[in-house]
């Protein structure tokens, strides 16, 4: 069965791209795997190949079915980024500024197009469109077929946040301590709204309303057409944790090891977890269940935030992990990666 | 005592020292501790020592500003930090123009490293806010941004506490190791050597980044409470946010963080490059150092010191530490009392009684001895302003 998680998340909408399926929890690991080098980025899935990013400069593919390596692509220099893949390339930031796409299926480099300070943002495509952010300050636009730039806005912070991108509009956080909107087209300015201190939370829309977290310990809900707060919920710590979506549900985790569950249109509590660890990594969601890693695995219901499993892998803070009906795939800091099933 | 009384010198491959423990720290013979092992260590050959080497400019000087105002919420704020720092560069120095003042020690040619302590992040670690400001301070020195590194061995922690998104652009934001087992980023020529426990590396080896890569340091130490060391500031940020494979220096209930701190800050070339030193005491932690998340134990305090000295920091420091933990009734970070240690990392999170070890604020006066500031309180000035 063909199986899919070309984003960070899942998918554009940080859904987690899954159906409503039953609970299993995960038995046994199908296989385990140790890839060159540490693993900051999450992994991606298309077809058969699992696309693991690593520190030491690696983008490996993995095959799910044998959980053996069937490729690695050697960039010039660390992958902290999440891949994402569009049309039959795997794209992703390297430490030393360049973006690169290469083959999903061979592994050879099809272009790269370079910023002037690293990419730690997940390269998100539309509209036949690459945009990333990167530390120099900038957000690039660039052709999906050839990494021509299209365009290059510089703002006043570095950017670690993942943009969000819809039809027309190009939203993320910024070192700055604002929330940027950015015609997609120009890259032109369309609105910013300030925070009290750095992001480097990559934010979620859910119908007209943007979700993202700040290091000022707030999370926001703002008007996707002007900016304007509609409400902010205040945490323990900051949050850096990407937003998840399910149903009327917004869940994210701050840094004090807070699981939060908030009514999108309120901004109300529904439930909130401590899990004892501080939570950087987006959480998962996957029908009624939340995957998140947080140094240990867990695994939670979304009505109620109750811990239904957990295990002692991963050992990641900023990895999330990608669910299928088949398996869960995870991936972690000294570069083990997982299949559970 | 002097340093030559107790370090002999060997021709073992560069410059070898070996450091007699029983010389660094004579209180050890009233412990039921086990004396340290000898301590070899190996530097690089042909190394000129600067004038600005620890204890730098200000021997025995500390300044202590402090503003309640400076962390409000658990929040830090940006504004007041600026103005505590400011007012210490100014008294440290002399200096009316900040400018001239950041002059004394940094020069536009240099490459910066700001030392910062991310371990304990995300709930007590170097503040961004703080880092902020003396990146803009090395600024107006003439350093471009793309020379200035904020640095720490672990990348996990500095990661935790995003340095990585709040520091300027062009500032290079880096971690020496990945992961625990990567040694990559450490210098082979470098190194300390003992045998602490029978452990199968004997070897600590210094960051390439200070060994080689930097030609000044900041260093941005937090104000805590160390179960095995007494407490961390200055000298123990320095020393063992340099070399790798430290946590074998103390195995429970025994620590030898006493001598080994000191020791390792005498090593060039992080001695000579160490210039200053501002310690951020925004939020002082008085129980559960170096990695406590337990907030009960996490003080407002509202400081910032700053010096050259970091054996007289970190003397105001232990004092500082004592005094709140008397206040709040639970040991000493002296006490011998074998009924207080724990085994039980839990408990000791939990309870301000419990430690792990015994702990050893020897070594700040054993760092004394080697050369790298004043312990002897009376001899040390303090010069204090509170702002609010």
């Amino acid at each position: 069965m063909a199986q899919e998680w070309p984003t960070l998340l899942g998918d554009n909408a940080r859904s987690g791209g899954q159906a409503p399926q039953p609970w299993r929890a995960p038995g046994r690991a199908r296989w385990q795997i140790n890839v060159e080098g540490a693993v900051r980025g999450s992994p991606v899935l298309d077809s058969d190949l699992l696309y693991v990013p690593s520190l030491a400069g690696f983008l490996n593919a993995i095959n799910i079915r044998s959980g053996r390596l069937q490729w690695r692509y050697k960039a010039p220099a660390a992958i902290p980024s999440t891949p994402s893949i569009s049309s039959g390339r795997v794209l992703f930031g390297c430490s030393d500024g360049k973006v690169i796409a290469i083959d999903a299926f061979t592994g050879s480099k099809s272009w790269e197009t370079t910023a002037e300070d690293e990419v730690w943002t997940s390269p998100v495509v539309r509209n036949n469109t690459v945009f990333f952010g990167s530390a120099d300050g900038a957000m690039y636009a660039v052709q999906l077929e050839t990494g021509t730039l299209k365009w290059k806005e510089t703002l006043g912070g570095r950017i670690y946040s993942t943009a969000h991108v819809a039809e027309q509009h190009v939203y993320f956080g910024c070192g700055d301590g604002n929330i940027y909107a950015l015609d997609a087209l120009t890259g032109h300015l369309v609105w910013k709204t300030a925070t009290g201190n750095g992001i480097d939370c990559s934010p979620a829309l859910a119908h007209d309303t943007l979700l993202i977290g700040s290091q000022d310990f707030f999370f926001y809900a703002l008007d996707v057409d002007s900016g304007a707060i509609r409400w902010k919920y205040e945490t323990e710590l900051g949050i850096t944790s990407a937003p998840a979506i399910s149903g009327d549900l917004v869940i994210f985790g701050c840094k004090a090891g807070t699981l939060h569950a908030l009514d999108i249109r309120t901004g109300k509590v529904i439930w909130k977890t401590q899990t004892g660890q501080p939570i950087t990594a987006p959480p998962v969601v996957s029908g009624s269940v939340i995957w998140l890693q947080a140094e240990i695995t867990f695994a939670l219901n979304v009505p109620d935030g109750k811990v239904i499993w957990r295990a002692g892998m991963g050992n990641s803070l900023h990895s999330a992990p990608v669910v299928t009906n088949q398996a869960v795939y995870l991936a972690g800091m000294e570069g083990a990666v997982y299949a559970l099933e | 005592m002097d340093r030559r009384a107790f370090v002999k010198r060997s021709c073992l491959g560069g410059v070898a020292l070996f450091v007699d423990h029983w010389g660094t720290s004579p209180a050890y013979s009233q412990d039921l501790i086990p004396p340290a092992p000898p301590i070899h260590v190996n530097e690089l050959e042909g190394r000129s020592v600067s004038p600005l080497r620890m204890p730098g400019l200000y021997p025995g000087r500390v300044v202590e500003i402090s503003d309640q105002r400076s962390i409000v919420a658990n929040r830090v704020s940006q504004s007041i930090v600026r103005q505590m720092i400011e007012l210490g560069m100014r008294e440290l120095t002399g200096e009316k123009d900040p400018r001239v003042a950041w002059s004394k020690f940094i020069q536009p040619q240099d490459t910066v490293g700001i030392k910062i302590n991310p371990s304990g992040a995300p709930a007590c670690c170097s503040s961004p806010e703080i880092v902020r400001e003396i990146i803009a301070g090395v600024r107006s020195a003439g350093v471009p941004a793309r020379n200035i590194f904020v640095y720490d061995r672990y990348a996990y922690e500095v990661d935790i506490a995003s340095y990585q998104a709040l520091m300027p652009i062009g500032v290079r934001v880096t971690g020496v190791q990945e992961h625990k087992l990567d040694v990559a980023g450490y210098d082979p020529n470098v190194f300390c050597e003992a045998n602490f426990f029978g452990e199968w590396e004997t070897r600590s080896y210094m960051a390439r980044i200070v060994s080689s890569g930097l030609s000044k340091i900041i260093n941005v130490p937090t104000m805590k409470d160390h179960s095995a060391a007494g407490v961390t500031g200055c000298l123990k940020n320095l020393g063992y946010g340099t070399f790798n494979n430290v946590d074998r220096s103390h195995r429970r209930p025994f620590s030898f963080t006493d001598p080994l701190i000191g020791i390792m800050c005498s090593v060039e070339p992080l001695r000579s490059k160490a210039v200053l030193h501002i310690m951020d005491g925004t939020r002082m932690v008085w129980h559960g150092g170096p990695l406590t998340q337990n907030r009960e134990f996490i003080f407002p305090a509202g400081l910032i010191m700053m010096g050259t000295d970091p054996v007289a920091m970190d003397t105001i420091e232990l004092e500082k530490i004592e005094a709140k933990r008397s206040k709040e009734g639970v040991p000493s970070v002296w006490s011998r009392d074998p009924s207080s240690l724990t085994n039980d990392g839990d408990e000791f999170f939990q309870d301000a009684s419990k430690n792990l070890f015994y702990r050893q604020p020897h070594h700040i006066a054993a760092a004394g001895k080697l050369g790298l500031g004043i312990s002897d309180r009376k001899q040390i000035e303090v010069q204090a302003f509170r702002i609010a």
